[in-house]
């Protein structure tokens, strides 16, 4: 039979804990992996990866990022902006201080430096919660953008204020600067986003994961049960700032080439991934990627359907996607508080014992 | 006086009057909050889409020009009439009463009972989506709002002041712009008028007995429907001043959206349930990133200050004091 | 001092509470408490509400800080520990008003319990084949023990917001126990109970008392209950000590009959 669980009996704990329980998920995990390494590589072409795929890539571990902080461990943080540019800047001054380093060093290194910022900006979660906290980290925005602009050193005193991604490599490959081809810079950022959403997968399945759901879903009952919320909550923002800091890197690094802090990563930006993991789940890795999907293919569509297909003005279609996201944000919250990913859990459960529901 | 002394007291003056600003956005969270729970993100826009639409009346835009013309070749933008300010201004309250309706009706009322952090971000999505709305239906341009209210400097006052620096210091004189006195003015008769009215009246009382406890207020046989039109409403109508405020000041644009999120570590400071909160939280904000602008910012950290001050200074005394300035200590229970 | 003698038995003392003392601003909750829990013993706290039963659960396992007195666990005085050290010296307790992880599944929830009992690091756990893997198999065993002896198999995959009140109540008692504790504290484990599950609930207590020789204290209103299952009771009263003995004494006390048992039974 199609997607049952009948006859595929889990003999071990570690059988019973595999991410897809269900036979069919797991092949069609694996396929869709298949197509993402060795199909859509022979489609690859400038538009497909700079509009298309690599922004979802990118935005997708920015969400997994986010997910982790707010969706697992329930602190809402509007400071992804401000995190992501931590990302982008410490790649530049990694890139230009030790041309020699190859890109993966490059992007893990600037994870780690974010993390080191996400941890300090932290410190208040211990004393503030819920929005309050949501306002106490504007404050990491405003004040990293404001850093990132007034302070030379960050940008090398170049005179434009921009930071621009020199070439680099990896093993030959060139992965940055003018000379990367799409194939090449979609493939690095398709590993990247597969083994760090694999780390996501695994850290949230086990204790730590627990540790932070306990924090979200009850913080007193947690700290009794031998939870302490002050390791719960810092290394959920210290791994969550990884992984945005890798985003960051990778937004300014691999898919724009150059930067300027204010327009790349302003508030909207702290938004906009809140929005992909409302819409995709929070609490979800599927959902990090369902979101950013969506976030990054609607402006795409809606460009292409009014601008390309209709002939109206840019600005036009620009506000209407305003009207579409804020609108779709508050359906989700109504219909499914949990997003894109519990609308399929939902599904699958249905799936599951058709045709015979009860 | 001492040139400095005068420099520093124009700019204390300077910051009570933004402060002044900041606390009429923040009046607006402090209502709606009190009476729904509701962590009102999109105050700041609804400041926007008032002024947006005050101006697009007074001026007789067609609403959604931008958007017709686009759909049906038309060159569609004025209706050709001048409103008078004080008419338009009426049909903007009724603007924002029926904002306040159609948001109860299509969003609070479908997340009752759901997380304040939930229906915090449900605002967020309101926010966005009166930004397109508001820009689609009078188009995203900056516009000058005139309603009336006497703007720049005063001359009396520069030349009053002038006098007082000491012999041989040049001093040219205070700058205060009159636009602030006037907001200041308003701000206090909206406070005054405010309290008046939930301490006095029928309404009032049903307000704050919602604010205590929804549960018991549904009980005596309040309707918390009601009650919740009605606060948006107020809220539209104090959006609406700050906007009016902000928009004279510095052109209705997008910007003003902005200066609304400052709002939030005005709350931080004063409080989220305290309307003197408010206001003693907005005039700190106002007061202490102007002084830190002046005395280390500009001459120390290269300016723009201003941009984040204000929610470090509510971080930093969020941590040492998380209830806010007028807040009640927050004990937990198990 | 490890072992203080009672005068009447050998018993060994787990939890000594020493004058204790406990106010939020001006109002007192408990004044002057002395109490202890031996070993192996189940201890029963009543009184009526507002008497500070919860309080003193509270002050046992390290939420709130008494101003007076000296707590002594196992022989060695504690002094302001955070609730998440106390439960790594083996205190695990259940709430009166339900406190499970509402968002995670019934064995996630009895998992968290373990969370004492495992330390790989974070980058064991990133990599999760390996040592994490091979911890988090061996703590499911435990805890499947624990879902066997609760019987609550048929809802382990659960998410457990969706459970009934009762079942809540017992996966709160199995994450309690899932953590081993020395000394389990149950906030009126029974409130809100019909009598059928108020007896599998008896039968739950008595059971991981004798199996595990787990040492528990608990509030509880029901009378009969408290009776049958404990082995002493201390009796609060306004924030003070008014009884303490075994059931049948207790019972029979003038003072306690009047503030709160009413008529004998």
């Amino acid at each position: 039979m199609f997607y049952r669980e009948s006859g595929d009996f889990k003999k071990t704990y570690q059988e019973d804990g595999q991410t897809f329980p269900i036979r069919f998920d797991r092949w069609r995990y694996w396929v869709i992996l298949a197509i993402a390494f060795l199909v859509f590589p022979f489609f690859m072409n400038d538009y497909f990866a700079n509009a298309v795929m690599i922004p979802f890539l990118v935005w997708a571990i920015a969400a997994l990022g986010l997910n982790i902080l707010t969706g697992y461990c329930g602190q809402l943080s509007l400071g992804t902006g401000g995190f992501m540019a931590v990302g982008a800047y410490a790649t530049y001054k990694i890139m230009t201080a030790f041309p020699g380093m190859d890109m993966f060093s490059v992007i893990i290194l600037s994870g780690f430096v974010t993390a080191g910022v996400g941890v300090l900006f932290g410190l208040p979660s211990l004393r503030i919660k819920g929005f309050y906290l949501a306002v106490a980290t504007l404050a990491a925005q405003f004040f990293l953008i404001w850093l990132f602009n007034k302070v030379p050193w960050f940008y090398n005193n170049s005179a434009s204020g921009q930071i621009n991604a020199p070439e680099r490599d990896i093993f030959g490959i060139v992965i940055t600067g003018p000379h990367a081809t799409p194939l090449a810079t979609y493939l690095f950022c398709l590993i990247v986003a597969v083994a760090l959403a694999w780390v996501a997968r695994n850290l949230t399945r086990g204790r730590l994961g627990r540790s932070w759901m306990a924090i979200r879903d009850m913080d007193i009952a947690a700290e009794i049960i031998g939870v302490n919320p002050l390791k719960a909550k810092l290394s959920a923002f210290a791994v969550s700032s990884f992984f945005v800091g890798v985003a960051g890197s990778l937004l300014f690094s691999v898919y724009l080439g150059a930067a300027e802090v204010t327009d790349t990563f302003g508030i909207n930006v702290s938004f906009m991934v809140l929005f992909m993991i409302i819409i995709g789940g929070l609490g979800s890795i599927f959902g990090s990627f369902v979101g950013a999907a969506f976030m990054v293919l609607m402006p795409v569509l809606l460009k292409n359907i009014l601008v390309g297909g209709l002939g109206w003005p840019t600005d036009l279609a620009a506000h209407l996607e305003y009207i579409i996201v804020g609108g779709l944000i508050i359906i989700f919250l109504i219909v499914e508080p949990h997003g894109l990913a519990q609308m399929a859990r939902v599904l699958k459960e249905k799936l599951r014992l058709w045709p015979f529901p009860h | 006086m001492s040139a400095d002394f005068l420099y520093t007291l124009e700019v204390i003056l300077n910051g009570l009057m933004a402060g002044v600003m900041y606390s009429l956005v923040a009046l607006g969270f402090v209502l709606i909050f009190k009476a729904s729970g509701i962590f009102n993100y999109a105050q700041g826009v609804m400041a926007l889409f008032a002024a947006m639409t005050l101006v697009g009346l007074q001026s007789g835009q067609i609403p959604f020009a931008h958007l017709i013309n686009a759909i049906f070749g038309t060159d569609l933008h004025h209706f050709g009439w001048q409103m008078p300010a004080l008419l338009a201004i009426i049909l903007t309250v009724g603007v924002m009463v029926l904002f306040a309706i159609i948001v109860e009706k299509y969003i609070l009322h479908h997340l009752v009972n759901q997380e304040p952090i939930i229906l915090f971000m449900a605002t967020i999505g309101l926010a966005y989506f009166m930004e397109g709305f508001g820009d689609i239906m009078w188009g995203s341009e900056i516009k000058t709002m005139d309603v009336g209210i006497p703007s720049g400097g005063s001359f009396w006052l520069e030349e009053v002041t002038m006098t007082w620096a000491a012999e041989g210091e040049r001093y040219w004189g205070m700058y205060i712009d009159k636009l602030d006195v006037v907001a200041t003015l308003v701000a206090l008769v909206l406070v005054i008028s405010l309290t008046l009215f939930s301490q006095y009246t029928k309404t009032g009382r049903a307000l704050r007995a919602v604010a205590d406890d929804h549960q018991a207020a549904l009980s005596v046989g309040i309707s918390l429907r009601t009650i919740w039109v009605i606060v948006w409403s107020i809220a539209g109508f104090v959006a609406l001043v700050a906007g009016i405020m902000w928009g004279s000041k510095s052109g209705v644009q997008f910007s003003l959206s902005l200066i609304a999120l400052k709002a939030l570590p005005v709350l931080m400071l004063g409080g989220f349930t305290s309307i003197p909160g408010a206001i003693i939280g907005g005039l700190i904000i106002g007061v202490g990133e102007k002084l830190f602008e002046f005395a280390i910012g500009s001459v120390y950290l290269g300016g723009a200050t201003e941009n984040w001050f204000a929610y470090v200074l509510a971080l930093v005394f969020l941590v040492f004091r998380p209830q806010g300035l007028f807040g009640e200590k927050i004990i937990e229970r198990v | 001092m490890s072992t203080q003698n009672n005068g009447q038995n050998d018993k060994k003392v787990m939890l000594d509470l020493k004058n204790i003392s406990l106010s939020f601003g001006g109002v007192k909750a408990i004044t002057d408490i002395s109490f202890n829990i031996y070993e192996g013993e189940v201890r029963a706290i009543i009184g009526p509400n507002g008497a500070g039963k919860s309080s003193m659960l509270n002050v046992i396992n390290g939420f709130y800080h008494p101003q007076e007195g000296e707590i002594w666990f196992n022989g060695e005085q504690r002094k302001g520990m955070k609730p998440y050290e106390i439960a790594y010296q083996g205190i695990a307790r259940t709430f009166q008003n339900i406190a499970l992880f509402k968002g995670m599944s019934v064995l996630d929830n009895l998992m968290t319990g373990r969370f004492t009992h495992m330390n790989k690091n974070l980058f064991y756990q990133a990599m999760w084949k390996g040592p994490a893997e091979q911890e988090e198999i061996a703590n499911r065993e435990f805890v499947e023990h624990i879902i066997d002896f609760l019987e609550i198999q048929s809802i382990r995959k659960t998410p457990v917001g969706r459970l009934p009140y009762g079942l809540q109540k017992r996966v709160e008692l199995g994450r309690a126990l899932a953590a081993q504790p020395k000394l389990l504290l149950l906030d009126e484990p029974m409130a809100g109970m019909n009598v059928e599950e108020k007896e599998d609930m008896c039968r739950f207590i008595l059971d991981v008392n004798d199996t595990f020789g787990t040492t528990i204290a608990l509030i509880e209103h029901d009378m009969g209950v408290v009776m049958d299952i404990s082995d002493r009771v201390v009796v609060l009263d306004y924030g003070r000590k008014i009884g303490d003995g075994e059931p049948n004494e207790v019972r029979n006390d003038q003072t306690v009959i009047d503030a709160y048992l009413g008529v004998s039974h």
